[in-house]
């Protein structure tokens, strides 16, 4: 089996900008994803990755795939379902292989939360949808509702008004939490409209979402359902491998990108940090990346 | 060779991983873009019982979401 300096596990951005770093220290890096490009592929328009005014997800994840291209790292599509620790090194497992590495960065991300509330999974794709940006075009001149309060739910309801003809954000608490500037473009959009403190009870219709029941009582007619409710960080490989998660169950990485393993760190949407943003987990996974280094140079300098 | 339809958004992210995947292994594809035709965004809903996308039809055979391992199967790879 062939040892790596650096395994990266999660090839978005918090994974790929490691890699580019990883390369210019010439590990020798391997990184390996499920979903090649991340959860950010699935938004519509970046407008804060710095050098760049507006991009889509997709195109910006196109772009951090060719700067690794450029700097000769593979990146394998698979799916990794084990790692474990044996003697010096980590043993990383796929569907279709096994890597061994002397280090690892884990950038796995997270999961889009499910409601769990009646008929959610009855209608998924019939009407209820876990992305705007897929599937948004559909729902043309129908009244559509986003669930959550998040500043991806503003951006999906922002989304959905160019092809909706009424988009709900429906909303638990009492002000949304999106940036300043996304919750200034929903008030000023004049097919939005924010219910407060209104919980989801039941979504229901025939063969496609007719509408939905809150726990408050009453009900809304509704063609579409987006849920947009947060994410839990899919840190279960890492926990397994004796990774200290938090009550969220996110991996508790210190300002190095370390955590309490020797030689494991973790970047991006899986860590424990406050402000979770694609830029900043870029630089969680750089860091992520040095920390690498070193470690591995003074294991040669003993 | 087999007949390959792929219902599409142009926003829709797996929608592109499958026509790349085809294009990767040189499946020849059609396209329809349900966003702009009603009709044909009906027909989907008809042909998969539900409405998300990308939906695939190889052979008859429908797809919904880019589902490496059935589209593989679908098309003997």
């Amino acid at each position: 089996m062939e040892e790596y300096d650096f395994i990266i596990v999660g090839a978005g951005s918090a994974g790929l900008p490691a890699a580019v770093y990883a390369a210019r220290f010439k590990l020798k890096t391997l990184i390996i994803g499920a979903v090649v490009g991340g959860t950010i592929i699935n938004t519509h328009i970046v407008e804060n990755w710095p050098g760049i005014v507006e991009i889509s997800g997709w195109d910006l994840m196109e772009k951090l795939k060719e700067h690794v291209k450029a700097n000769e790292v593979e990146i394998v599509n698979d799916k990794v379902t084990d790692i474990k620790k044996e003697n010096n090194s980590f043993i990383i497992k796929t569907l279709e292989k096994e890597f061994r590495a002397k280090t690892i960065l884990i950038a796995t991300g997270s999961e889009r939360k499910k409601l769990n509330v009646k008929g959610e999974k009855e209608f998924t794709n019939k009407g209820v949808s876990y992305c705007a940006v897929c599937d948004g075009a559909l729902f043309k001149d129908k009244v559509v509702g986003v669930i959550g309060g998040s500043d991806s739910a503003a951006k999906e309801a922002l989304f959905l008004s160019e092809h909706a003809k009424k988009v709900y954000i429906i909303y638990r608490g009492t002000q949304i939490k999106a940036e300043p500037i996304n919750t200034e473009r929903v008030e000023k959009n004049s097919k939005i409209e924010i219910l407060y403190e209104k919980n989801l009870e039941e979504i229901f219709g025939e063969k496609m979402v007719t509408g939905v029941k809150f726990k408050e009582g009453g009900e809304l007619k509704l063609g579409g359902v987006f849920v947009e409710i947060g994410a839990i960080p899919n840190s279960d490989l890492a926990g397994k491998l004796g990774v200290k998660l938090n009550d969220k169950k996110e991996i508790i990485i210190d300002a190095e990108s370390k955590t309490n393993v020797s030689g494991v760190y973790a970047a991006g949407d899986v860590g424990n940090k406050h402000f979770k943003q694609a830029i900043t987990g870029a630089s969680e996974g750089v860091i992520a990346a040095f920390s690498a280094y070193e470690h591995i140079n003074n294991k040669l300098s003993d | 060779m087999s007949e390959v339809t792929i219902y599409t958004t142009p926003t829709c992210v797996y929608c592109n991983m499958a026509k790349e995947f085809f294009k990767e292994n040189k499946v020849e594809y059609k396209q329809i873009d349900v966003s702009t035709d009603s009709q044909k965004a009906q027909a989907m809903f008809e042909k998969s019982g539900q409405m998300g996308v990308p939906v695939i039809d190889i052979d008859g055979k429908i797809i919904v979401g880019f589902d490496k391992e059935s589209i593989k199967e679908a098309l003997g790879l």
